[in-house]
């Protein structure tokens, strides 16, 4: 008798024919090959059906689209904004200064724009206001969108603090800050022999009326605008694709299981590999499948938003100014990104895994399904507040605890205000979870995968880790 | 030197699936692991292969306990079949042998090989949900096999298959043997097992019933059968003066009679020369694994093919086997 695969091999000699050597010879080698490689060969296959699948090439297209307008949505604001007026009120201490200012910005930013010829819409509309008090109660109120509190410096300049409490646009104020400009130079040239003192470029800065405070002095928190626009566009996306990506791909790791167990492969995957094999080959390759997606869909996302200046001065002409979209997208918020991501994946992929392979049907999917994406939806709401930059003691809790951390903390990072510690608290907890519970996991599915037709109760949940 | 299962004890909550069985396998045997369902064949292999922990007792191949052994050294056709069904048929073996630590390379020669062997070569290309049963039973044998393990445990793997098919894997099981591989099968067909083992071992709910050579478990019921042809009466009328014989297979050509232990075969041959029989053919032989099996256990193996019995009021009486 030939064997099957002789008659091809006939200098194949890492293959010993002889039955006894190769117990000798092949076992330790085959042993040792097991763990990495099998754990690899499982993820290949996963990545590849997966990447493949009808599925990831349509979700792929809806969330790169879906970024791609995110990414376009402060152009949009611009280009509605453009139509839209703002009310500012001006208030100085200095007699005529308040009107002087009013007069020079309504000619010179209204009038500018008409000169770029966009119909000559007047998008300021100037306000003086003598009452400092009254004026800073008009923002809070929002009867204006802000106020302008011009003060003489003891150089002689002038200094312009602008209170908002939102209603400021990112390209209003920067508008302003031109117009303050114009203020200044004026100033200099009106109201002074131009010998007596040098040409002071006015100081200029928005300060957020919301955090309290007198709205003049040096200890109010200074907000850049534009930059936090910016951050909260780009934590919306990290957290909405966080949250979209591990919840879907952690039902994917769940239903692949169940899948196997279904059609019975499941028998032969187990006595070929073992469980931590299958249970990390899986979660790699289902995350690494993942990752690609959020990489497909940031991709488009991150391009739109570095070319949306000039898609803005295409489109609403070059005076509008740097939109800066991009500011708030630095390299350690991908990083820590990208951190939490592949950590937050490992921990609800371990949790799918595990549930999965309690499972016998695909049908008993949904019976998994919602109780395992709740804690997923109770940490994206805390997430959505952190965003609007909300710090209560319940988001900073919110944010250490292992499953909520990938979204809260994403969200708390963008908004800016994390300490180094409570990111290093927050990291360490969800690295530390991870390798436990996918522990937990590959007990329950050691037990679980042989199981077939018992109902997912809590009872068949603690039964399969004590003896998984 | 040999597969040892080492009186092994299993529970699954309250129900006993292993109680004490113990057995060995000479190296380079086919060996036919029998029972009805639920007789613990299942959860022995799970236990040899590593995927189940016994309560008590272990499993050793060549004296090496099986938790030590690489997962290669066995070969795995589990009862429930299965593959992945999107998956390329050429692509699904070259997986599995690479979880036995097969290069792919050598993996993808091996598999058109034996898909050449069992005149397959045309399913390489296909994907597994597009395969006949039998055909995907091919496969998983191939995928069984294709990394050479010393072992071979296949669970019921007659089961389900048409005629041609099952000539197709009894070939490749002797052939295995011949090259020096252990074969070690679980069956509930006893004509497979006559046919191919050369050792048994008869189990019944989790415990051993008897084992050994086929032929020393045939003889040691103390039963034997008598084939007979005569030229008249193939009926054999005058076989019910002799107490202890019963006739379970009647033929034109030729008739096989059970003897009870104890009966002589010559007692039969008397009585038809003596009724004025002309006795054609003659023939002791050993009794049918079938009646070494009711003799041990109580009951057919297949009974519970058959209807139970019904009682006085037309309700099916409870009973069977569990």
């Amino acid at each position: 008798m030939t064997r099957p695969g002789e008659p091809n091999e006939p200098g194949d000699r890492d293959r010993p024919v002889e039955t006894d050597a190769r117990v000798e010879t092949d076992g330790p080698v085959a042993r040792t090959h097991g763990g990495g490689g099998n754990v690899s060969l499982v993820a290949r296959r996963e990545y590849s059906e997966r990447v493949r699948s009808r599925a990831f090439v349509f979700s792929t297209l809806l969330l790169a689209g879906l970024a791609v307008v995110v990414a376009l949505l402060p152009l949009m604001v611009r280009l509605v904004d453009r139509a839209s007026v703002t009310r500012v009120a001006v208030t100085a201490v200095e007699p005529g200064l308040a009107e002087r200012a009013v007069s020079v910005m309504d000619g010179f930013l209204n009038a500018r724009l008409a000169a770029n010829g966009e119909g000559g819409d007047t998008i300021f509309a100037f306000q003086p206001m003598d009452d400092a008090g009254r004026a800073v109660a008009a923002v809070r109120e929002g009867s204006v969108a802000a106020t302008m509190v011009l003060t003489r410096t003891a150089s002689g300049g002038i200094d312009a603090q602008v209170l908002s409490a939102g209603a400021l646009g990112p390209d209003r104020a920067q508008l302003l800050q031109v117009g303050t400009f114009a203020v200044g130079v004026l100033d200099w040239t009106a109201s002074q022999p131009a010998t007596t003192r040098p040409f002071v470029i006015p100081t200029f800065a928005v300060v957020d009326a919301a955090a309290g405070g007198s709205g003049s002095g040096g200890a109010v928190a200074t907000v850049d605008a534009a930059e936090y626009a910016s951050r909260r566009i780009v934590g919306i996306v990290f957290v909405m694709l966080s949250f979209l990506t591990l919840v879907f791909y952690g039902l994917w790791v769940a239903s692949g299981v169940v899948a196997e167990k279904a059609n019975r492969v499941m028998e032969l995957l187990i006595s070929a590999a073992t469980a931590p094999q299958l249970v990390v080959g899986k979660i790699a390759g289902i995350g690494l499948a993942g990752l690609t997606q959020v990489a497909l869909v940031l991709a488009p996302a991150v391009l739109t938003l570095m070319a949306s200046d000039r898609i803005a001065d295409a489109v609403l002409g070059t005076a509008t100014g740097p939109g800066s979209s991009l500011a708030a997208l630095s390299p350690g918020l991908l990083g820590a990104f990208l951190v939490y991501f592949v950590l937050g994946f490992a921990l609800y992929a371990a949790l799918y895994a595990g549930a999965g392979s309690l499972l016998s049907r695909a049908e008993d999917l949904q019976i998994v399904a919602l109780p395992l994406s709740i804690p997923a939806i109770a940490g994206y709401l805390p997430a959505v507040l952190a965003l609007s930059g909300g710090t209560s003691p319940f988001i900073r809790f919110a944010s250490y605890v292992p499953l909520w951390s990938p979204f809260v903390m994403m969200a708390r990072l963008s908004a800016g205000n994390v300490q180094p510690w409570e990111l290093a608290l927050s990291v360490g907890l969800l690295a530390a979870t991870v390798p436990l519970v996918t522990w937990l996991a590959i007990r329950v599915f050691r037990a679980g995968v042989l199981l077939y037709g018992q109902p997912p109760t809590v009872r068949t949940f603690v039964r399969a880790v004590r003896h998984g | 030197m040999s597969l040892v299962v080492d009186h092994l004890f299993k529970r699954f909550g309250s129900v006993v699936a292993l109680d004490d069985l113990a057995f060995e396998v000479a190296p380079g045997q086919v060996f036919g692991f029998l029972g009805a369902n639920g007789a613990g064949k299942t959860t022995t292999m799970r236990i040899a292969l590593g995927v189940l922990e016994p309560d008590a007792g272990r499993v050793t191949w060549r004296g090496t306990d099986s938790h030590r052994l690489p997962r290669s050294t066995w070969g795995y056709l589990p009862e429930e079949r299965g593959l992945y069904p999107r998956m390329r048929v050429l692509d699904q073996l070259v997986f599995f042998g690479g979880l036995h630590g097969v290069p792919a390379e050598r993996a993808k020669r091996e598999a058109m090989a034996w898909l050449r062997r069992f005149r397959a070569e045309d399913l390489a290309g296909r994907k597994a949900e597009q395969l006949s049963k039998g055909n995907q039973q091919k496969v998983q044998f191939i995928a069984a096999v294709l990394h050479d393990p010393q072992v071979l445990l296949m669970d019921e793997p007659f089961t389900g298959l048409d005629p041609v098919n099952v000539m197709l894997l009894r070939e490749a099981f002797l052939e295995l043997r011949d090259r020096g591989r252990t074969v070690v099968f679980s069956t509930h067909q006893m004509e497979v097992a006559e046919a191919l083992c050369e050792s048994v071992a008869i189990v019944d709910r989790g415990r051993m019933v008897i084992g050994g050579r086929l032929r020393d478990v045939k003889r040691a019921t103390g039963r034997r059968l008598v084939r007979i042809s005569v030229a008249d009466d193939h009926r054999l009328p005058w076989l019910a003066a002799i107490p202890g014989t019963r006739v379970i297979q009647v033929g034109m050509d030729r008739s096989s009679i059970e003897l009870d232990a104890g009966v002589e075969p010559e007692t039969v041959l008397a009585a038809a020369v003596a009724a004025g029989v002309r006795v054609v053919h003659f023939e002791i032989a050993d009794p049918s694994l079938e009646q070494v099996f009711i003799d041990h256990v109580g009951h057919p193996l297949d009974e519970e093919l058959h209807l139970a019995p019904v009682d006085d009021a037309g309700v099916p009486v409870a009973g069977g086997v569990a």
